[in-house]
Order: C-alpha cells, then structure tokens, then sequence
C-alpha cells in the first residue's frame, strides 16, 4: 500500500524540519515547501493527499490558499495550523477539515491527520 | 460666603421685591452698585470659560451668589430637572445659624474672600461642600414639577406659594423669603436655583434677582458644555478602550506567532530528537541548532515583551537610541557650569553606535540628574566627573562618577529611595527619579563607592536588538 502524501506549508525552516522528521517516522510521505508559490506549484502536480498549512505565512495568509486549494478540489482535505486559536473564529477558516493550534506536543496534530485521511497512512 | 452686603446708603434707596408668584412693580430697586455687579459677572464668566468639571462650574456659581462680595446671600442650591423629578445637585453655604457665624467668623478672621478663590478651586473642598449639603439636596428633590414650566423669570417664593415646588423648597429650608431663579428649557423646567438669608433675614433686591437670573444662565450654560465635555471624553475614552482591545489582540497574535512558535518548535523538535535521534551527526547538530535557535528567539521577545509592558505602564514609548551620541550632548551642555565651578567634566563613550531600548527624554532626565547630583557633591571646590559608555553583554551601561563627597550614610542604605533631605543629594527626589525612569525604560540604575574616593552612578538600559 503506497503511504498517504502529506504538503507541509509554512514559513518557518524549523517546523518543517520538525514534520519531516515526525511523519516519515509515522510513515507518511512528506513533502514541504516555505511559500504559497511553493504550495501552487507542488499541488499542480498533484499526487498530494492532504495539505497542513500554516495560516501565517510572513505577510501572507494561509487562508488565502485554504480558499484556492478547496475553490479547485473540495475534496482534499487541508488542515489548518497556526500558533493562534483565535483565528478559528474568522469564517474563513471553516472551509479547512482540521484546525490545529501548534505545540510541541504533535499528538494533536497526528490524530488530525489520521482523521483526515480515514484512518489511512 | 456671607448675607451682609448691603450698605445702609443703598439700603436707603432700594426697596424690597414683593412678589409672590412674579417680579415686583414699580422703581428700580437697587443693591449693588452696577459698576460691581458687572465685575461679578465678568469674573464668573471668565472663570467658567475654563472650567471642565460640571460640580466645580456649580460651586462657582453659588459662591457668586453666596459670597460677601457678590450678591451676598447666606446660601444658595442648584436643582436640576431629570424627567418629572427635580432634584437637588450642589449646596453651598451654611447649614444653621451656628455654623454660619462660626463660617463667617473663620472667613473673616483669616481674610479669605471666597470669589478671589474662583481662579483656583480647591476640588477637595468642592467635594465636601457637595457632602456637607447632601442631606439637604435629597429634602429638596421633588417629584412634581407640574406648573413649573411657567415660571419665565425669577422670583421670591414663601411657605404660602400655589406651586407645591415652592411651598416644599421653602418648607425644607424654613425660609421666610426664597430667591427662586428658574432656567428653562423650551416649557420644561430644565433646573432651578435657590437662595435665602435664612441667617441675615436681609431683604432680597430687584437688582439681585436680576444678577442672579444672569448668573443662573451663566451655570446652564456651563453645566451644559461642561456636560457635553464630559461626553466626549467619555466617547474618547471608549473609543480608545476599543483600539486598546484591538491593539491586545494584534499582540495577541504577534506573541503567539513569535513566541509560541518558537517554543513549540523547540519542544518538539527536542521530544522528536528524544524519540527517534538522528543516526548521523550532521543531522542531530542541525536539529539542535534549530532548538537552540527557537529558544534564543522567544527568550530575545521575552525581554522585549518585558520591557514594552514596562514602558506602557509608565506611559512611555520605547525606541532605540544611540545612547554615546546622546551622552555627549547632555554632557557638553553641562561643560559650561562645570567649567565655572573647577570640574573637569569627561565623556567616554565607543566610537561606534550602541543602542539601547529607552525614550529620549526619560534618559536625558536620567543623565541630567546624575550629573546635577555629581556637580552638587563636588561643590565650589572643584573635582572630576567622569561620564562613559560601554556595552555589557545584554546591556548598555551608563557610567556617571565623581570624586567629590561620599553619600552620606542615611544615604547609603538605598540613595533611590527618595525623601532624605542632604546636601549631596539635594531633597533626595532627583535619585528616586532617576530609578523611576531607569526602571519605565526596562533598565536599572545602581550605587556603588568601590573605587576609593569616587562615588559613581550607574544606569543598566537594555540593547536594542
């Protein structure tokens, strides 16, 4: 069975790096990427399963791309990640299947995943 | 405050009003020069003209009415309308014959004339005046102003009056004669003063009925841009409790952008490396450096949130500043007084820039108090002071010695704290400043005579990074 492929978004190296190593450990494939252009070109392949994307991202919103990515396929799931909860009140982030606020703790964030991807790798 | 103005000449020539319900007929009755009565004007106005406390315009007022020197009634209220309720606001005056004589007796004996004190009002006396007469204001509230609406003009109430208004006010005071002065709006009654020589039983005069109205319209007028003041800084001040609460939740956002994510990141890139080490070295010490990394950046907006807390508590803006170019210049502008007392002034600082978080201001205060005090110690005698600048890992250290006296020893126990009256540093408040406005900018100041013979001062601000 081919493992689910996971787009991590965000800006900052360190994360990246962090999910990198936390989810190839899980068994996904993980690909990353630092900018929105980034995330365009990658999901034009297609090939993604699931997108876990940062919403602030420098100067630019996240929610921005969570409008584009589900304005073309509704049906990949994207979950929201963010170091500030506040943002889930902003209706533009009830279009994301997930909303995570981050920690050092990935517990979290891996059962969002499984939940998005079915239970599935 | 005082009833006894009246001279027995115009006394001569003035007769009582003797209306009931209105004005009296007839000559014109006179009791106060006009020549006077317009200056009581003209000092009331200019004195509400700057007036922004709705209380304070009130207290003015009614002294005017009150005062010896103004239209000298023994006692005056101000009433105002809410609804179909009138109610009673702000008093003036005594309360009982004995409390009168003992008032005017004071006001007599320590030569206090109460309308030189308009220019200034004392805020605590005008509180107390308003608790002093509130028993009396609750009596005087009335709940039927019906029949109000017509009065137009001022007048002079007693017990037996058709308006229940009247007959109650008179009833509560126990006055025989009542200048009842009403201010209008449209037909509505929009407040009403009164006044009485419940003390003097001095007759009320035409002319200081007239002066009373004009003065009553002074008040409205007053309370009302008073009033209007007092909403728009009530406006003012919700609308910066709203950008105050937009402004906490933009740093809200900031914090948990910049320093949650870094110690998430830290947290759990350590966990993963617990968990699942890296198996080559390359990797671990990249890892490690992106903890170390994150943890560096949330201790550096720790130390900046710390300080951006302190600088709004005390209202001031911090900013970087060159703190070398800022020493010299304070410092050359002490270079002139220096000089004339025999004080070799120095000034050390690096050549390049160091900037430290502080406000300008705050620290040129800081630097022009540390050098007074060390001007201060060296006296007439002459001496060295010695200003320098350097860099101390996190901080910038601020340096001011001289070799005049020691802090005296009531000194040396905290010379910050302020209050120790010597000669060296002076009422001791410049020091206690000095730690004040060290401690607003996030800094720290110290004290210490290690170095035989000098006494040197020492201000700590945090680097600008």
């Amino acid at each position: 069975m081919t493992a689910s492929r996971l787009l991590f978004v965000d800006d900052e190296e360190g994360f990246l790096e962090l999910y990198r190593a936390a989810f190839s450990r899980d068994g996904y494939a993980v690909e990353t990427t630092a900018t929105i252009e980034g995330a365009r070109e990658r999901l034009a392949q297609g090939g993604i399963d699931l997108v876990i994307l940062d919403i602030r991202l420098g100067e630019v919103s996240g929610l921005a791309l969570l409008r584009e990515i589900k304005a073309k396929d509704s049906s990949l799931p994207v979950v929201l990640s963010t170091a500030y909860a506040r943002y889930q009140d902003d209706f533009s982030s009830w279009l994301a299947d997930a909303y995570v606020v981050k920690s050092s703790e990935l517990g979290e964030l891996r059962q969002a995943v499984r939940r998005c991807l079915g239970g599935s790798l | 405050m005082s009833g006894r103005s009246v001279s027995r000449r115009s006394q001569a020539r003035a007769r009582p009003v003797r209306g009931v319900h209105g004005r009296a007929r007839g000559p014109v009755l006179r009791s106060i020069r006009p020549r006077r009565m317009l200056d009581l004007l003209r000092r009331v106005s200019e004195v509400l003209e700057t007036v922004v406390d709705p209380e304070v315009a009130a207290w003015s007022v009614l002294i005017a009415y009150t005062a010896g020197e103004g239209l000298g009634f023994n006692r005056a209220f101000l009433l105002l309308a809410e609804e179909d309720r009138i109610r009673g606001w702000f008093g003036v005056g005594p309360r009982s014959r004995d409390e009168a004589r003992e008032l005017w007796a004071d006001l007599r004996q320590r030569g206090i004339l109460p309308l030189d004190r308009l220019r200034e009002p004392d805020l605590e006396a005008v509180e107390a005046e308003r608790r002093r007469h509130a028993a009396t204001l609750a009596a005087l509230s009335h709940d039927a102003v019906k029949g109000c609406g017509v009065w137009q003009r001022a007048f002079i109430g007693r017990s037996h009056h058709p308006n229940s208004c009247v007959r109650h006010w008179a009833a509560v005071l126990d006055s025989r004669e009542l200048a009842v002065v009403p201010l209008m709006a449209g037909d509505q009654p929009w407040g009403v003063v009164l006044a009485d020589n419940f003390v003097t039983h001095a007759p009320i005069y035409h002319d200081t009925l007239e002066a009373a109205e004009t003065l009553a319209h002074y008040l409205r007028a007053a309370l009302e841009r008073t009033q209007l003041l007092l909403r728009f800084q009530e406006e003012k001040r919700r609308r910066m409790l709203a950008e105050h609460a937009t402004a906490l939740l933009d740093t809200a956002r900031t914090l948990a952008h910049d320093l949650k994510n870094p110690l998430a990141l830290a947290g759990g890139l350590a966990h993963e490396m617990m968990t699942a080490p890296p198996a080559d070295r390359e990797g671990f010490t990249r890892q490690l450096g992106i903890v170390t990394a994150a943890v560096t950046r949330a201790e550096q907006r720790v130390a900046e949130l710390v300080a951006g807390l302190a600088s709004r508590a005390d209202g001031i803006s911090l900013g970087p500043v060159e703190v070398g170019a800022l020493t010299e210049r304070v410092t050359n502008a002490f270079r002139p007084l220096a000089t004339s007392r025999q004080v070799r002034l120095l000034c050390y600082h690096p050549g390049r820039p160091l900037m430290a978080a502080a406000a300008i201001p705050s620290l040129e205060r800081c630097l022009e108090n540390l050098l007074s005090n060390a001007l201060e110690a060296l006296g007439e005698s002459g001496g060295e002071i010695q200003v320098a600048v350097r860099e101390d890992s996190g901080w910038v250290r601020l340096t001011v010695a001289d070799n005049g006296l020691p802090l005296p020893a009531p000194m040396r126990v905290d010379p910050f704290a302020g209050g120790i009256t010597t000669r060296r540093g002076g009422s001791g408040l410049g020091l206690a400043s000095v730690r004040t406005l060290a401690e607003a900018m996030g800094g720290r100041v110290e004290y210490d005579e290690g170095e035989p013979g000098w006494v040197r001062f020492t201000l700590f601000l945090r680097r600008w990074s």
